[in-house]
């Protein structure tokens, strides 16, 4: 659990490093998609060839949730979700930059309190170890499909919550603000458990560092490819529940 | 010792039990499918990880609590 430095603008606080997290892995993933994407040909190879199969993938989940013609338009949504979140989880295994502050820095948010607990900077860590950006995405997508929905039929949007029976509102409102949650804490608290684990084994002595690191680390890897096309699949079943019916 | 050491120990501990349970059951029934069916294993590997993802996530959301809670943030 270490500290991050924050920076006040506008009465709001910003996180510095969440900020230089996201930038990071948004810029590594445009560079990925730009030079994998260079001298498109008929005859794919190479390059080409990876990139067709992780679109292959992504459009394997929207096809699975909404039907042909729909599927194709929210292709780039969930292509630009999971490849932010996977690129976003994965960094955080691999990167983490901290350092130690020796008092109190007020620029950076960094009070005596704080540093009761414990002395140590994070300066790069895994965006998605974060409940605030979790929150934001599953807040967006959350908003992005009630939009949709209404765009296709405001009727049929307000009728879906009184299906099948009037008196399931309150089980449909219910289910309404668990979604949003879930979907936020679930990425949430994967990657932050398995960042936790990690920085406690590194800390810890030599018999801690070697084997279980390496260990939870490959392990954290496999559960950052699961936990980003989870979100991905569940974000399609968001927007499949408001599109899908008529 | 503080009582919130106590309080993440056992969120950890539930946590910790019910990821235990859900993926016995989760995993047994998936290695009792691929008894029946040995050529179902691909597919059906796909489909048991995706269950995985959602069954652990609220474990680990419990943990991930715990572990705030012990380290005394909330």
């Amino acid at each position: 659990m270490d500290l991050t430095p924050k920076v006040k603008f506008l009465g709001m606080t910003f996180d510095v490093t969440l900020m230089i997290g996201s930038v990071v892995s948004a810029l590594i993933v445009l560079l990925l998609v730009f030079l994998l994407t260079r001298k498109l040909s008929v005859r794919p190879g190479g390059r080409q060839n990876v990139m067709e199969y992780v679109i292959d993938f992504v459009s394997g989940i929207t096809g699975m949730m909404l039907e042909k013609k729909e599927s194709a338009r929210y292709l780039s949504f969930a292509l630009t979700t999971f490849l932010f979140i996977l690129v976003a989880n994965l960094l955080g295994v691999v990167v983490m930059v901290t350092a130690t502050a020796h008092g109190p820095i007020p620029s950076l948010g960094i009070t005596a309190a704080d540093l009761k607990l414990t002395d140590s900077v994070s300066w790069f860590k895994s965006p998605t170890s974060d409940i605030n950006v979790t929150v934001a995405m599953a807040g967006a997508i959350f908003l992005y499909s009630h939009f949709a929905g209404i765009a296709k039929s405001p009727l049929g949007y307000l009728q879906h919550y009184v299906k099948p029976f009037w008196w399931m509102l309150p089980i449909h409102i219910i289910d309404e603000v668990s979604k949003p949650a879930t979907h936020a804490l679930r990425l949430w608290a994967n990657i932050f458990a398995g960042e936790v684990l990690i920085l406690i084994l590194r800390e810890g002595t030599f018999y801690f560092t070697g084997i279980p690191l390496f260990a939870w680390m490959g392990f954290s890897v496999f559960v950052g490819c699961i936990q980003a096309y989870i979100f991905t699949v569940l974000a399609m079943v968001y927007i499949a529940q408001k599109v899908g019916e008529e | 010792m503080s009582l919130a050491v106590l309080a993440g120990g056992i969120m950890i501990a539930f946590g910790a039990l019910a990821a235990g349970i859900g993926n016995g059951v989760l995993f047994s029934r998936y290695l009792e499918g691929i008894a029946r069916q040995p050529e179902a294993q691909g597919t059906l590997f796909g489909q048991s990880m995706i269950a995985l993802g959602l069954v652990e996530a609220l474990p680990v959301i419990s943990i991930a609590f715990g572990i705030l809670v012990l380290f005394g943030i909330i």
